[in-house]
């Protein structure tokens, strides 16, 4: 059904997706908590700073990734010297980069959710014992749940959408960085590519009806289940 | 009648409108309309940009018609010429979306011409210590990558910089020795990027891109025959009813403009 | 032994409030923006107060002029709240078991099974919070409150959300806490009747 470089490319983006969606959730939900509960002086800015990729056009992203991550680029050189880590021309590149695409959305909808915690069941739980920390991962987290799972769905789903970003920050190579959206935007470059155009866009929405599903069934199950 | 909230309402919707009506008018168009008379839309390969703006000037000042460039991929420009774009001329960066839309009976067959050709180079950072390189059958490349490096391509099975490129190396046979460290960017401009920030040791773009980055320097050019012949067709659309059109497409192919293209790197 | 000293202000509202009491059991009383349930904050640690000092039998919570202002979850009090506040993520019994953790050693005067006797809500165990009824969710509070084995209790109006018939009903429970939990406990109220049955002194603001 699929050309194996389609299928490299199918695996890839879920790779890369995934990749993306679950690093971004300790910083999201640090920088959620962060807007959401406390105040401090350059609030706005740094909330501005978080939306920016959103209004960015992406090649704009991407190519500040490579200004500053690229094998030339003044951190990336610091990287690959004394960690032997890059991001330049690997998975991880395209992982970073989409990830940066999606963050927005992931805080947004996780700040929202941290936001319509009672905090008066915060301060219940204080008054039991419990510490700030404790009190964040059994009251505030088990209850902003819903929102933190809508934002890493939402995450998953842009990343894997992404494509300005990626394409230019690691460029296409196959089995490293070459996504569904990358094989997808080749074949409208090709008279007669209609076919597999259609085979991968109905793979794309597949994936991506998946990833809803399976992130109501994890809301579901944790309404459920609770814990005793 | 009705309360301050719904007179505001009614206030706001009575904008919109006038901004959507305004947003739906015919426009005149950016270029400089001389006494009236319509701009020529050209819709042409991106490759072809420094070179065309100003042939298209030089046009425009000895005609006195304005004429105004889209620049895109050829395949977004075909597609949309497809989809009835109001489009007079088109201009592909290579002979299939030509054909493709010749096919279909939307440009006029009479008036197509190849305006311009261009060669295939082998380009790398400007500091690079390399002076020349053979282009031969079963030259060796890698010493040039070092542990890392990549070289550079526009999307090797789709834009057609790539598809030369590979096809280049192909007849070359020096294709499979480098297929693993091709890094395929969104166009040949993006590739020629790459390259001018030292992120790819090697690159292989249009001789016209080398000569506007200069960043980077030429290694070697493709001999002609191994890749296909890279010519740039233009033609009327035959939607359009620009008295212009079928003139500017002759007039492409003048000495006037072949020197203007020749200039920026192009063959003619 | 309960010695209060401190500058409240929240917003508009600005008082000195001194209370310096004996009594085991001690109702605060006063109308409706009074400040008494912001000086159940402020021995909870929920508000701090501008300036003074909150000592439980000789055990400093607060003391602004020595710059003690212990952390709420380091105060050992249980607080029963006017709206319970639940957990409604969790099981009747989780809720009840919350404050049992981060308890420094030693024996446990309050276990689970003599405070579900003592309220009687062991056949509440398995529920969630949301099918409570008030006065239910009131005794499920108190039981959590206990069992995490506070110095003292502070009430915040429990009987208020509730209707005359639920008011009634939880009066015993709360008067057979008073009898076999010997802990200190503050008691908020602004009606006479249930501070007349409950407190052994009472603390008026106005």
């Amino acid at each position: 059904m699929f050309t194996p470089a389609e299928t490299s490319a199918i695996l890839l983006s879920l790779k890369v997706a995934l990749a993306a969606a679950l690093a971004s959730l300790p910083p999201g939900i640090a920088l959620g908590w962060l807007l959401a509960r406390r105040g401090f002086p350059g609030k706005a800015l740094l909330d501005a700073l978080v939306h920016l990729p959103l209004v960015l056009p992406p090649v704009v992203v991407g190519y500040a990734l490579l200004a500053w991550l690229g094998r030339n680029g003044a951190a990336g050189r610091f990287l690959e010297e004394h960690f032997g880590i890059g991001f330049a021309f690997h998975w991880t590149g395209a992982a970073l980069a989409s990830a940066i695409m999606g963050f927005p959305l992931m805080v947004r909808a996780i700040r929202l959710a941290i936001e319509s915690v009672d905090r008066r069941l915060e301060q219940a739980a204080a008054t039991l014992g419990a510490g700030p920390l404790r009190v964040f991962l059994t009251i505030t987290l088990p209850l902003a749940w819903p929102g933190v799972v809508a934002g890493t769905a939402l995450a998953f789903a842009k990343a894997l959408g992404e494509f300005g970003a990626t394409i230019t920050f690691v460029s296409s190579i196959p089995g490293q960085t070459q996504t569904l959206s990358t094989a997808l935007y080749g074949l409208m470059q090709v008279p007669g590519g209609e076919a597999g155009i259609w085979r991968l866009a109905l793979v794309a929405v597949a994936i991506s009806l998946l990833a809803l599903l399976a992130s109501e069934w994890l809301v579901r199950r944790q309404r459920r289940g609770g814990r005793d | 009648m009705g309360s301050p909230v719904a007179r505001m309402a009614r206030r706001i919707a009575a904008l919109a409108l006038a901004a959507l009506l305004a947003a739906c008018a015919p426009d005149g168009g950016p270029g400089p309309a001389t006494d009236g008379v319509p701009p020529l839309t050209v819709f042409a390969a991106a490759s072809l940009k420094d070179a065309l703006d100003e042939a298209a000037g030089a046009y425009a000042a000895r005609s006195g018609q304005p004429v105004r460039v889209s620049y895109a991929a050829s395949s977004a420009l075909a597609r949309q010429i497809a989809q009835r774009a109001p489009a007079d001329v088109f201009v592909s960066a290579d002979r299939d979306w030509m054909d493709w839309l010749q096919e279909r009976g939307l440009v006029d067959p009479a008036t197509r011409a190849d305006v311009c050709g261009n060669a295939l180079v082998l380009v790398a950072p400007r500091e690079t210590p390399t002076g020349t390189v053979a282009l031969a059958p079963g030259a060796d490349l890698r010493p040039l990558f070092g542990e890392r490096g990549r070289l550079a391509l526009a999307l090797a099975s789709a834009v057609p910089a790539g598809r030369y490129a590979r096809a280049a190396f192909e007849s070359l046979g020096m294709w499979d020795g480098l297929a693993p460290r091709v890094a395929e960017a969104e166009n040949v401009r993006a590739a020629l990027l790459l390259v001018a920030r030292g992120e790819a040791p090697l690159g292989v773009v249009y001789a016209s891109d080398a000569r506007a980055e200069p960043r980077v320097k030429v290694l070697a050019t493709f001999p002609p025959d191994t890749h296909p012949e890279i010519v740039y067709p233009a033609a009327r659309v035959a939607a359009s009813t620009h008295p212009a059109a079928a003139d500017f497409v002759a007039w492409l192919r003048s000495d006037a403009a072949g020197d203007i293209f020749r200039r920026h790197g192009f063959i003619r | 032994m309960l010695e209060i000293d401190i500058e409240l202000r929240r917003g508009r509202f600005q008082r000195h409030v001194r209370i310096v009491e004996d009594a085991r059991v001690l109702a605060l009383t006063g109308p409706s923006g009074a400040g008494k349930t912001s000086v159940l904050y402020a021995i909870a640690g929920l508000l701090r107060p501008v300036s003074g000092r909150i000592a439980i039998d000789g055990r400093v919570l607060f003391d602004s002029q020595r710059r003690i202002d212990l952390p709420t979850h380091r105060r050992r009090i249980g607080y029963v709240f006017q709206d319970a506040r639940l957990f409604p993520h969790r099981s009747v019994r989780a809720n009840l078991l919350y404050g049992r953790h981060g308890r420094r050693g030693g024996e446990a005067p309050f276990g689970l099974d003599a405070v579900v006797a003592l309220l009687g809500i062991g056949h509440l165990l398995d529920r969630r919070p949301e099918g409570l009824s008030g006065g239910e969710a009131q005794r499920v509070a108190i039981g959590r409150a206990l069992l995490s084995q506070p110095a003292i209790l502070l009430f915040d109006e429990p009987l208020s959300s509730l209707d005359r018939a639920r008011r009634e009903e939880l009066i015993p429970w709360l008067q057979r806490v008073r009898d076999e939990v010997k802990l200190p406990m503050v008691y908020v109220s602004h009606t006479e009747d249930d501070v007349r049955r409950l407190a052994h002194a009472v603390h008026r603001l106005d």
